[in-house]
Parts: structure tokens; sequence; C-alpha cells
């Protein structure tokens, strides 16, 4: 390993720990920004965080261990996968031929341990937010490997690093279905991370949502550790999407300013589709879960069709 | 020799341990041969697993020669067999004793050691005479376990549909065996030599995959099996579904050893294998009987099983060798791998059944409060089934998916990306049917007396639970150390592909395990962190909104958990009324599921062949004089062809 791949890796690691709670944040302040509000500050999930760690957590009688390991499962898996993706061009500290598998998965593993989480405390209200989860999720699955199939067949690679490390979508030869692929995966990055229009994460007590219902039991350092793992997967997706447009530079330090540039760029668009678009209704986001599912089948048929 | 002779010696002991199951007054005795018959069947599949010479035994039969052999192949069906085999004995003690009513005890006793005994004759037989007597054999000591309880009439019609099914089946196979012997000229099974002949070698294939998937439960020849595993005592349907399904598999990739690759095949097998998948994870969500739920999930299982099978056929029909490897070597670990975690979820759900009598999920729930040990054995069992790392289901499915690509790759795309697709929609199904069977079992509040006061399982059945729970994450974590292994079954399959697999993914294998163990590192340090869980007594109940007063009537149902995609399964019927009044009346929702292909389509199919089927029955008069008569008519006919035909045919 030489140095600078050692140095691309420990920042890569200290990204994936440090900013996630900002990414929110930011998107937070862009939304009230539109609205002519001040907001909070960016840092103020940082701050969050840190008053929840000093909580009492407070459990139900219903609860077995399981409530307390979908947070822990949510968090291990965020830094795991955070490792497979591509942060820049450089290849990810770990990869291998089949990885993106493994990264799909392990965010199933999230989903279903906070599934069950949701599911102990025996709470409707939760019962309901998981069953949404788990019927958007498996629509999301479908779109996500459509797009690595495309990408495989596009780059050549069965890895991540391998399918994202190109030169970005600009200069790419596949341009067209790599658009599709973008557009089928932005609808998987809203809806895994219950962004707008999917769910609407400022909702706390309305029925129609998603993520945040299940963790209305949750508190303390649980809470700390849910919150935590899903700004982590809205930058580890986010760095997925990310790897799909940004261009590459022959300097390593302009591809990661390039690529704390375009997270910040993201969270932006995130933040402005938030402030103009409403939340579907319920029976509409699996349709925008389908539409998803065929651009990316369409990307990959049209690049069959390549030679 | 010496791994034949084990499994002789293992077919011996799992007999006489039935028979004095049968007999004896004391369990011990019977479980002793058993154990001894698993130890030395597991020792001998293991020694060619594990690279020892394979074993072959050839003995004068009905005429002509038949011969036993246990080569890697065999050796991969053989070893889950005898260890579940194994542990259900061990669990059947506290299951269902001796002493159960009805002597059902006893006659289960006999028919697993004679189920035990017939499988490893179908895994050991090299002859199509022998193959079919060990096949016949194994139909007959399976519906014997399947009838045990059968004074429940749905037991009962359970086992005629088997009875029919398997017999259908049998009757195909047959038909199969005798065309291979033409082909093979004789009824000994070794790989035909010679030329190709296309038309008789697709024949053999298509009549192999007919009559082995009525016994693997490919759609639309799975009708029989959920009734019949849901009916079954529990360990029995964790040996039925781990193993005997498998035995369809098996026949099939014995089969295709035999003759020559043809092409196209492996691309149907998959596309079958990926219907079955959907299929059977379509319909396990909707179940709400949560044995039903595994036994479609066992279903689905084998689709992805079949697609594996299809895909390596595919490789080996166009010469490329890891396709095949990845293909094959995929199937056959997941044979394993659901052998392992779909065991412990029977066990696990007879562990739940025999705690509250109900196989009712709506009825169910809060169990992981009162039998904690049970709840954590069977976790690491729903998320291997549901195919999430770091358990063992992932790692087969990994195979399938990398096989998948690097067939994309290739320039096979169509099927490939069909069949990917297909792969990973069923994954989210199987999480939706097992989230659903996990939390409505385990989690919140109970919803029946019978649940309120359940109890622990004896140890006796969490002991054989805990042993196949850590199996799904030994297999997970030393995947790498299993590729030397399939590589060797793998040589069997597909004969003159070099060793890819362990040349190919040891690195990546490895990679996946250290993330694995990276991953558990990590969740215990997230644990830890989160601090110490307060007593139970001293918490409030959940939050319900600020709801102050919810019942249990409130919870979330299973039904509703599932409702969004059991809407689009066939077979699923609701009926609820539509509230428009202003004031509405007190109303009702009613769902209920009836298997479409099998209980809907197929049902109609045979009732109306049984209709056409009544004419013959005036032949069966009853009287003795009529009978003669049909007697001394045949002798007659038989009479004039032989002085007939050397005229007719010079």
């Amino acid at each position: 390993m030489t140095p600078a791949a050692l140095l691309h890796g420990l920042l890569q690691v200290l990204t994936a720990l440090l900013l996630p709670p900002l990414l929110p944040g930011l998107i937070n302040k862009v939304k009230a920004a539109v609205a002519g509000r001040q907001g909070p500050p960016v840092t103020q999930l940082y701050r969050d965080l840190a008053k929840l760690a000093r909580k009492e957590a407070v459990l139900s009688a219903t609860t077995t261990p399981i409530f307390l390991l979908g947070p822990v499962a949510a968090v291990a898996v965020g830094l795991v996968a955070s490792l497979l993706v591509p942060f820049g061009h450089a290849p990810a500290p770990v990869h291998f031929e089949g990885d993106m598998i493994l990264f799909a998965y392990l965010f199933g593993l999230a989903r279903f341990a906070m599934v069950l989480a949701a599911l102990d405390t025996g709470s409707s209200f939760e019962g309901m937010g998981a069953a949404r989860e788990v019927t958007f999720a498996a629509l999301a699955e479908p779109a996500l490997f459509l797009g690595f199939a495309a990408l495989a067949r596009s780059s050549g690679s069965l890895s991540l690093s391998g399918m994202l490390g190109g030169s970005g979508l600009a200069l790419s030869r596949a341009t067209g279905p790599l658009v599709l692929v973008l557009a089928g995966w932005v609808i998987v990055f809203l809806a895994e991370n219950a962004r707008i229009p999917v769910d609407d994460p400022d909702t706390h007590l309305e029925l129609t949502m998603i993520h945040e219902v299940m963790l209305l039991d949750h508190s303390g350092r649980p809470l700390a550790l849910a919150q935590y793992a899903a700004s982590l997967k809205l930058l580890v997706l986010g760095a997925l999407i990310l790897g799909l447009v940004l261009p590459r530079t022959h300097l390593a330090a302009l591809d990661w300013l390039l690529f704390y540039g375009g997270l910040a760029a993201l969270c932006a668009a995130v933040g402005v589709v938030e402030s103009t678009t409403a939340r579907f209704r319920l029976d509409k986001v699996s349709q925008l879960l389908v539409a998803g599912l065929l651009a990316s089948a369409f990307a990959f048929f049209l690049l069959q069709a390549q030679p | 020799m010496l791994p034949v002779g084990l499994m002789l010696g293992a077919m011996g002991c799992w007999v006489a341990s039935g028979c004095l199951g049968l007999r004896g007054a004391d369990d011990r005795p019977h479980q002793a041969l058993g154990l001894l018959g698993a130890a030395l069947g597991l020792a001998g599949s293991l020694w060619v697993l594990l690279g020892g010479a394979s074993g072959t035994l050839t003995f004068p039969f009905w005429g002509g020669t038949a011969r036993l052999e246990v080569d890697a192949l065999s050796a991969a069906f053989l070893a889950p067999l005898h260890l579940v085999a194994a542990l259900a004995v061990l669990y059947g003690h506290r299951y269902l004793p001796l002493t159960a009513p009805k002597g059902a005890g006893r006659w289960v006793r006999l028919s697993v050691g004679c189920l035990a005994a017939s499988l490893t004759l179908v895994f050991t037989a090299r002859q199509g005479l022998v193959f079919l007597v060990g096949w016949e054999a194994m139909a007959l000591s399976a519906m014997c376990l399947i009838a045990s309880e059968h004074e429940h009439p749905e037991v009962l019609r359970a086992t005629w549909v088997y009875l029919v099914c398997t017999h259908a089946g049998t009757l195909i196979l047959t038909a199969m065996v005798v065309l291979l012997a033409q082909r093979l000229g004789g009824y000994g099974w070794l790989p035909a030599a010679g030329a190709p002949a296309p038309g008789p070698d697709l024949a053999i294939l298509l009549l192999a995959i007919l009559g082995f998937g009525f016994k693997a439960g490919l759609v639309p020849f799975h009708f029989w099996l959920p009734a019949a595993h849901a009916g079954a005592p529990s360990h029995v349907s964790a040996l039925l579904s781990a193993v005997m399904l498998k035995a369809g598999i098996y026949g099939i990739l014995r089969v295709s050893t035999l003759v020559p690759p043809v092409a196209h095949l492996g691309g149907g097998l998959m596309a079958l294998g990926a219907l079955t998948a959907l299929y059977g994870a379509g319909c396990a969500l909707a179940q709400r009987d949560y044995k039903r739920l595994l036994a479609y999930s066992s279903i689905e299982n084998l689709g992805i099983i079949a697609m594996g099978v299809g895909l390596g056929l595919a490789g080996r029909a166009l010469g490329l060798p890891w396709l095949a490897a990845l293909g094959f070597g995929g199937a056959v670990f997941h044979v394993w791998n659901h052998a392992v975690f779909k065991s412990l979820l029977f066990l696990g759900a007879g562990a739940v059944l025999q705690a509250t009598g109900t196989r009712d999920l709506e009825a169910l729930g809060g169990l992981a409060q009162r039998m904690p040990e049970t709840a954590l054995a069977l976790l690491p069992g729903v998320l291997a089934v549901s195919a999430l790392p770091p358990f063992n289901g992932f790692l087969s499915e990994w195979f399938l998916y990398r096989g998948f690509f690097t067939s994309i790759l290739g320039g096979g795309a169509w099927p490939a990306g069909l069949a990917m697709t297909a792969l990973a929609l069923t994954g989210g199904l199987a999480a939706i049917a097992f989230a659903k069977f996990y939390g409505f079992i385990f989690l919140g509040l109970p919803r029946s007396a019978e649940a309120e006061h359940a109890r622990e399982a004896p140890r006796g059945m969490v002991l054989p639970m805990a042993v196949l729970a850590g199996l799904c994450l030994a297999l997970s974590l030393g995947g790498a150390l299993l590729l030397p292994v399939l590589d060797r079954v793998v040589a069997v399959l597909a004969p003159g592909n070099p060793a890819l697999l362990a040349a190919g993914l040891t690195l990546d294998l490895g990679l996946c395990a250290a993330l694995a163990v990276l991953l558990l590192g990590l969740g215990a340090l997230a644990w830890r962190w989160q601090g110490r869980i307060p007593a139970a007594a001293a918490r409030p109940g959940t939050w319900d909104c600020g709801y102050a007063r919810p019942t249990v009537h409130m919870e979330y149902t299973a039904g509703s958990f599932a409702d969004s995609w059991s809407a689009l399964v066939p077979g699923v019927k609701l009926k609820i009324r539509r509230i428009r009044e202003l004031f509405p009346r007190p109303t009702t929702f009613h769902s209920a599921f009836q298997d479409e292909v099998g209980e809907g389509y197929a049902a109609g199919l045979v009732l109306a062949a049984a209709a056409r089927m009544q004419r013959f029955r005036r032949l069966q008069q009853g009287h003795l004089s009529v009978y003669l008569l049909y007697i001394l008519v045949a002798l007659v006919g038989i009479f004039l062809w032989a002085t007939v035909r050397p005229r007719l045919l010079p």
C-alpha cells in the first residue's frame, strides 16, 4: 500500500466518521433560506448528538434487546459500507469483485434490524412505519441492482471502485444510459434516506411517515446512534451518486475538494427539492419507485444495444 | 471403498434406530443408534469432501451389476442429511415423546430412520433401478411422516395430495430411467461415451427436470408442499424441507452429469427457478400460518438453487468454466446454507408451536420475553434466510449475483439481467416475510392468552437450534475455507473444469469475512457505548403518541404488515366493505389465501381428469367371473400376438 493510498484511506475513514451530521444541517439551512427563515445552525445535529449522549435512555417495558440492536446495526452497517464506496475517485479502502452486492445487502441488514426494533415496541405507529419501510425497500433494491448491472456493462468492472472510479458522467461514452441510472438512483437515494417526496423528515407525529415514526420510542444514546446512522447513510449513498457525476482531475487534493463541493451541492439540491415539492400520497410512492426501477432497467437495456 | 462402507453402516444404523424407536421402551437406544448412523454418514461424506478418494462398491443385482458410489456430489448432499437428521432425532426426544398419543412418537421414529437410510441410498445409488427403489422408499417414509398427525382432516388431505404428486413424479422418473438406460446402454449410471445425441439427451433432461421438479417443489409442481410441510411435526418438517426437497436438486444435477450438455436448457431452468423464487417469496409473505410461511420460503429457496443450477448448466453448455463454477458452486453452497437455516427455523417454529399450541401469527407476539433463548437462536436464522450479511444465506446468493454479473459482462445479458432482478426482488420480499415472521411471533405484546403464558422450550430442544445458529455464522465467516470443497463438487458436475473457485474467490470471501468481523466488532462497540439496559420492572409502557391506554388489539397485525405486497400475490382474496356513509356501521375485514397454481388451477385439472377417469370404473365390476374373463382375454391376446408377430415382423 503506497503512502498516498494510506492517506486517502485515512481521509475517507475520518470523513465517514466526522462529516455525516453536517449534511442534515446543510439541508435544513437551505430549506430555511428558501423559506426566508434563519434556521438552526448547520452544526445542530452535532449538538443534538452530544446532548443525547448525556441523556438517560427510557425503554418501554415491552421491549427486548432487539430494540437496542436496531440502531447499533444501523451504525455498524453505515461505517462498514463507507469503506466500500469510493469518495472522490480514488479506489475505496476495501474493494473486491462483487463488493456492490455486499454494499446493497448491508443496508438491507440495517433496515431489517431497524424494522425489528420498531416492531419490538408493539406500537401501532411504529408497526405502520416498519411495514412501509419494508414495502418500499423491496422496490428500491432491484433499481439499485439494475444500475449496478448497467455500470458493470459500461465500465467492465465488478467492483464499486471500478464502476464509479471512471471519469464521470460527462466524459463517458455511455452518457445517455448513465443519466438514466442517475435518475433511478436519485429516486432510490431519496427513498432510502426518507426525504421528500417519499417521506417527510420534519413531520414527527403525522401518520404518513416512514423513517421517523420508527424512532418514536428511541431516546438517549440509542436515538443518538439512530440519528447518526441516518446521516451516515445520507453520506454513503450520496457518495454513490456523486461517483456517477463528478469529473476526475489528476490532483488528489482537487478530487477531494470536488467531492466535498459535490456533497454540499447534493445537500442544497435535496433542500431545494424539499422546499418546492410536497410529499407524495402513499400509493404514489410505489409508482415513483417503479419509475426509478424502469429508469435503471432502460439504462441496462440501452447498454446491451451498444456494441 | 471406505466411504461406501461408512454409508452402508450409516444406513444400517438408521434402520436399526428406527426399529428400536418403534419397539423399544426407552428412547436412548434409538437416539444413540441414530447418532451413530449420523456420525458414520458425516465421517464418510466429510472424508470425500475434504479430498479423500471417492469409494465404489459393485454387487450383482437383478441379473446385472449395480454400483454404489460416494463422490463429492453425493457427499455434498449426504453431509447436510446426516447433520439435520441427527439434530432432528435429538430434538424429537422432547418435542414428540416416545409415549405420544396413538403411537405417533414411535411411528415417527421408525419413519425418520427409514427416511435417512433411503435418502442415503438415493444419494449413493449409481444404477437406475436401485435409485428408483431408494426413491420410492424415501417417498413412502416421507408419506408416513407427513401423515403422522392424521387425525386432522387437512393433514390427511395433504398426505393424499403428496402421495399422488410424488407418484406422478416417480412415474416420470421411471420413464427417464428407461430412456437413460437406452442412451447409456445399461442401467448403470456412467457418463455417456461417444457422440452426443441431442434429441434423446434433451428428452432425458426434460423428464428429469419434470420428475425431480415435483420433489424439489418447482412451480407449478409445488402445490403439495406447503400443506405437507406445515402439517408434519416440526422436526420432521425440518428434515423434509432441509434435505428431502434437495433430493430433487440432486437428481437434476446427477442426471446432468450423465449426458452431454444441451444448449438453452440452463436458461430455461434459470427462468423456472426465478419464477419459483418470486412465487414462493410472494406467497410466503401473505401467509398467516407461520409453518406454511416457512414452507413457501422453502419453495423460494429451491427456486434460487434451481437458478444456480441453471446458470451452471448454461456455463457448461457454453463452455464457460468460470460461469459453470459460480453457478454450480452457488447452488451447492445454497443447498448447505438452506439446510442449516431452514431446519433452524422449523425447529424454532416447533418450539413456538409447542409453547403456544397455535400456528396463527395473529395470535402470537411477545415471545422474546417469554422464550428468550429460542428468540436469540432464531435471530441468525431469519437474517440468514433473508440473505443478509454476516450470515451464510448472503454468501451463496453472492455467488449467484457474481455469476449473473459475470454473465452480463460476457454477453449473456438478457437472461442474467432478468434473473438478477428477480433475485433482488426475491430478497426484498423474503425480508418482508421474515420481518413478519420474527416480528409478530417474538416482538411486541402477546395477542392471546396462549402467547401470554408461553414458557421457554426445554434444553434438549434449544441445543440443536443453538448448534444450527452457530453454523449460520460459521459457514459465512469460514466461506473462504469451503472453496476447495466446492471446487471438488464442481469438478464432478463439470468434468475438466480447473479448480477455479479457490483460485478466484479466496481473497474476495476473505475480505467479506474480514468486513463481517469488523461489522460485528463495531456493533459490539456501539452496544457497549449504549450502556446498560434497565430491568424490565422499572420501565414505563410504550409511548403511543400520547394515547394513554393502548391495548393489545391496537397493535399492528401481521396481515397489515405485509398488506401492500400481499395484495399483489395471486391467490390472496381480500373482503373489505368500502365506507361511504357519514356515520359508518361497524365493519369487518376478511382475507384468505388459496394457492392459485396448486389449489386453483392444478386442482381443477385433477378434478377434470378424475371425472374422465370415472368412465373406466365400468371395468371394475366386482364380479369374480368378469375378472376371470379379463384374464382369459389377456391370455388369448398374448397368445395371438405371439403367433402373429413372427409373420408380421420378419
